[in-house]
């Protein structure tokens, strides 16, 4: 655990953590060190952010305890408002931003110095800016592990009310990011997870050099450590980096206890780890028996890294079981509705209902459902019914000409025969 | 064999040395766990892809350093109109913390397993078992050489099995496929090595038609830790010249006495030979020169080890059973109904292992696994030797049965024999029962570590802070182990000069004459094995009277 050691920046991020510690008290960051070491942190191991006696294990807090406290405090939580300012709000920028300037990033890698390239994109905080000129080769990757999300995000909801839209400007989001809802929550998960995701995927392709062993028996000098006892898996270090990248914009502001603000940053905490936990989750392990003869006398086993559709679909459950909470007076999130089972580390978290999606709202972010293609009978979210908000849909007679039969051969070519079929498209009203 | 050292030493002496041994014995479990590292590690590298304009087979591709070569993205791929246009590179081993690495010879080996990520999608679909042909090209590269100077190593055009299952088929899923082991390098000896992989595609031969839509390949490259390699070259190391300066003392014992060394102090000396030779620290060697047989001489030493372990066992048996006398000297001709079991076993076991290890000296991407033909070969000779090691522990058994029932016969007649007839049935009997428990211990052991290890999946963990590695410790452990039993039977199992007069026929007319005397109070000693030693030196003091 503290042989894990922070080496360059990550003394940086270890700061943000003291810092953090300050916040949050001893418990919290003891359980936060223990997090990175391999195989622990798949464990649901405590949340850090909860109000609890003990922060050890789930299991421990039983729902009595939990009633018992939220009983004390029933008024002290705010009605949901539909509408909230935005200049009340804290975060107008989104460092998925990275997303647009990824082609520059690609270019000059003089490594450090203060480039402008960080300096230009928007999104990013000041903290977020400076690990970006420090790990100047990982931005491409953290722009595709964003753009990743925001693809699989789009795919997930693309039969929701809410599609995940994007807007053209430093928010990416929009403004829909000021809500504290449960489509905050994924989307902040999904982009974490994207970029563990993606770092790690490059690390095993050689395109970052910066991926370190994390094994950390023998740490006086690496190539002795390589030798003696080879590098672990880079799954651990797309994790680690991701924690001090995406969390450092949370951490680096310090709001008033148990106000909103620090809520919604808890919450953007416990959000990003959860999507963090998503990736390593969704790991698969593989074997092979290399001992005498072949035998399984000897054995080696490694990490697959799962597709990301299999860890967007695994968020997107829980995005459907999000649980509801709100901040206490101690700067301690705690769950809204004590008849629920306290979330894990992997679940995800929200401060507030979500806005209606339904009619377009500029304010909010919300585009509205008019105009979306609906399937006239089907009885899900994507169905007309509820899609369409109960205003009805058009009907449009078309003629489509497509691909069938197809054969696929490697590696390049797909043979189809073309077929025109007749049908019926319904965009709601 | 009469008079060994093991009945001739005082039970403290023998608590003592007992003890010294099982100290060894824990330190050299404690030196694999606590010092040495995991005894493999696995790199895993994602192929890059690279842009082949022509067909340039005699070309390197390499995705890093200079002239690397074009990379083709996820997009790009779909533009191209040949299979062998795409050329999968792994350049090896990956960049880590800002600096190249580079591999070791410590490092041992190298073994490469291929994964695919094949991608669902309803128009290209994949049946559960698909043939892949893949152009391997290996090159190798040394430190100080230009990034361009690869050099030719090896290549294959090999077809591999590929059995990709799905539980629930949806699009962006990948199919789960086995893993395809490619390569294997006996030596590890230069410091960079890159892979080349084409997948041709050919109609008429049908080859690679049916694959699916490959996203990635990844290469998972295992290689020995450096760490583990020099812990056990330091056990090795340290076992060698014990055992050696032990056989040559017990060498020069045996042939103290004015009698040919018996048929159980040769199986002895032969035992700790086929030890010493497993003991030579052969590895060094590999610092300085490419041994890429390294590993069948490892498979053939271990082997030989095993054989004159098992005859050993089986000639000791049968040299307790007490039916005949001392007088006919017996051979290891005697034995060669028992002993075919083990020479079977190991004569195929050994074919299997130069069909495998021998063909790859030549092509590291040779698997006798992959053709039907070889995998039927190769389990035919893994059941033969099955099927011997089967016979052998029936024989064994059976074996020491029969030493059981006549120890129980002689026992009950034992106090109506003359005293030096019934000392050296004790001692037979003393002997034989020390040895089976010292067997049973080590073999118990042996065959617990391993369940434990396989159950635990290789980690153990006792206390945060103290990680112990597991494999490594039973490795160490177990090879510290089998050194010690040798050891101990070497030491013990020498003839002793106390219990062995100048007039061997004196002693027995004396003990006879005692015997007429003091038999009731011999018949009152007990048969324990502690109180043994008390009995021998009753009778030498009655030989001296």
């Amino acid at each position: 655990m503290a042989r894990l050691k922070m080496q360059g920046c990550w003394s940086l991020v270890a700061l943000l953590v003291v810092a953090l510690i300050l916040i949050q008290g001893v418990e919290g960051a003891k359980e936060k060190r223990k997090r990175p070491k391999k195989n622990t942190f798949i464990v649901n191991s405590a949340p850090i952010n909860f109000s609890a006696p003990v922060s050890e294990a789930p299991a421990l807090f039983t729902s009595t305890t939990y009633a018992s406290v939220s009983a004390a405090t029933p008024s002290a939580t705010p009605p949901t408002t539909a509408f909230v300012p935005q200049s009340m709000l804290p975060q107008p920028t989104n460092w998925m931003n990275l997303v647009e300037p990824e082609a520059e990033v690609v270019g000059p890698l003089n490594g450090g110095g203060d480039t402008p390239l960080c300096a230009n994109v928007v999104g990013l905080s000041a903290g977020q800016r400076k690990l970006c000129q420090l790990y100047l080769d990982h931005m491409p990757w953290v722009g595709r592990g964003a753009r990743a999300g925001i693809a699989e995000c789009q795919w997930q909801f693309r039969d929701h009310r809410w599609n995940c839209s994007t807007f053209q400007d430093a928010s990416v989001m929009g403004p829909i990011h000021n809500i504290a809802s449960r489509e905050a929550a994924f989307t902040h998960a999904v982009g974490a997870a994207g970029v563990v995701h993606s770092v790690a995927r490059a690390c095993r392709d050689g395109s970052l050099s910066s991926c370190g062993c994390s094994r950390a028996r023998r740490p006086r000098d690496l190539r002795r450590d390589w030798i003696w006892g080879g590098c672990g898996d880079n799954l651990e270090y797309g994790y680690k980096f991701t924690q001090g990248f995406v969390d450092v914009r949370e951490r680096e502001k310090t709001h008033k206890r148990g106000s909103r603000e620090q809520g919604r940053q808890l919450m953007n905490l416990h959000n990003n780890e959860a999507g963090r936990r998503a990736v390593i989750k969704k790991t698969k392990v593989t074997c092979k028996c290399h001992g005498v003869s072949g035998s399984c006398s000897l054995i080696t086993c490694w990490h697959q890294i799962a597709p990301f559709r299999e860890i967007g679909d695994y968020l997107k459950d829980k995005y459907d079981g999000a649980t509801e909470v709100r901040v206490n007076k101690r700067g301690r999130l705690q769950i809204k509705d004590p008849r629920f089972n306290m979330p894990t580390a992997n679940d995800l978290l929200y401060l507030s209902e979500s806005p209606n999606y339904c009619v377009k709202n500029l304010a909010l972010g919300s585009m509205g459902t008019y105009g979306r293609p609906c399937n006239r009978t089907s009885h899900g979210l994507d169905g007309c019914n509820l899609l369409c908000c109960g205003r009805g849909y058009n009907t449009q007679k078309t003629t489509i000409r497509e691909r069938c039969d197809c054969k696929f051969h490697w590696c390049c070519s797909v043979e189809c025969r073309t077929c025109s079929r007749t049908l019926d498209i319904h965009t709601c009203k | 064999m009469a008079g060994a050292i093991l009945e001739n030493l005082s039970g403290r002496k023998l608590l003592v040395l007992v003890s010294i041994l099982i100290i060894s014995q824990i330190s050299c479990f404690l030196i694999g766990g606590l010092i040495a590292p995991n005894p493999s590690s696995a790199d895993i590298a994602l192929a890059s892809k690279c842009y082949d304009s022509g067909n340039n087979t005699d070309k390197w591709f390499y995705p890093r350093g200079k002239g690397q070569c074009h990379l083709l993205t996820q997009d790009d791929m779909k533009k191209l109109h040949m299979a062998n246009q795409i050329v999968f590179a792994f350049q090896l081993p990956l960049p880590r913390d800002n600096m190249i690495l580079d591999y070791s010879r410590w490092q041992q080996n190298l073994i490469g397993v291929l994964q695919f990520d094949i991608e669902y999608h309803e128009e290209a679909l994949m049946a559960e078992k698909t043939l892949v042909t893949i152009d391997a090209k290996m090159a190798y590269r040394d430190k100080g050489d230009k990034d361009d100077d690869w050099k030719y190593y090896a290549s294959s055009r090999e077809t591999r099995t590929l059995e990709c299952t799905m539980k629930e088929k949806k699009a962006g899923y990948y199919y789960s496929c086995s893993i395809v082991p490619l390569f294997e390098l006996g030596s590890l000896h230069h410091d960079y090595y890159l892979l080349d992989l084409r997948l041709p595609v050919d109609d008429r031969s049908k080859m690679n038609n049916g694959l699916g839509q490959i996203v990635d390949i990844w290469l998972v490259a295992i290689n020995q830790n450096g760490g583990f390699t020099k812990v056990w070259l330091s056990l090795k190391t340290t076992f060698f010249p014990i055992i050696v300066a032990i056989m040559i003392w017990f060498w020069n014992r045996v042939h103290q006495l004015n009698r040919p060394p018996a048929l159980l102090e040769q199986m002895l000396l032969y035992l700790g030979c086929s030890l010493t030779f497993l003991n030579m620290p052969l590895e060094y060697l590999t610092l300085m020169f490419d041994m890429p047989y390294m590993p069948l001489i490892g498979d053939i030493r271990q082997g030989i080890f095993y054989a004159s372990l098992l005859s050993f066992w089986l000639v000791f048996a049968g040299e307790h059973l007490m039916i005949q006398e001392n007088e006919n000297h017996s051979t290891l001709r005697a034995y060669w109904k028992h002993l075919s079991a083990v020479v079977i076993g190991c004569i195929s076991l050994f074919v299997f292992d130069v069909c495998e290890r021998g063909v790859q000296l030549k092509n590291p991407f040779y698997s006798i696994w992959v053709t039907s033909f070889g995998s039927n070969l190769a389990l035919g000779f893994i059941i033969l030797a099955g099927v011997s090691a089967g016979i052998y522990f029936l024989f064994l058994t059976y074996m020491i049965w029969q030493v059981f029932c006549n120890i129980s016969t002689k026992r009950s007649s034992l106090p109506s024999m003359s005293g030096a007839r019934r000392l050296h049935y004790e001692g037979v009997i003393y002997r034989f029962k020390f040895l089976m428990l010292a067997t049973l211990v080590c073999a118990g052991m042996t065959v617990v570590g391993f369940i434990l290890g396989q159950v635990s999946e290789g980690r153990w963990k006792w206390d945060e802070d103290i990680e112990l590695e597991y494999t490594s410790a039973f490795f160490s452990g177990v090879y510290g182990m089998w050194n010690i039993y040798i050891f101990a039977l070497i030491v013990l199992y020498s003839p002793s000069h106390k219990q062995w007069p100048q007039d061997a026929a004196n002693i027995f007319a004396i003990a006879d004459q005692q015997s007429m005397n003091e038999e009731i109070e011999f018949s009152r000693l007990p048969t324990e094995p502690s109180e043994i030693s008390s009995l021998t030196s009753f009778a030498r003091k009655t030989a001296v009277d």
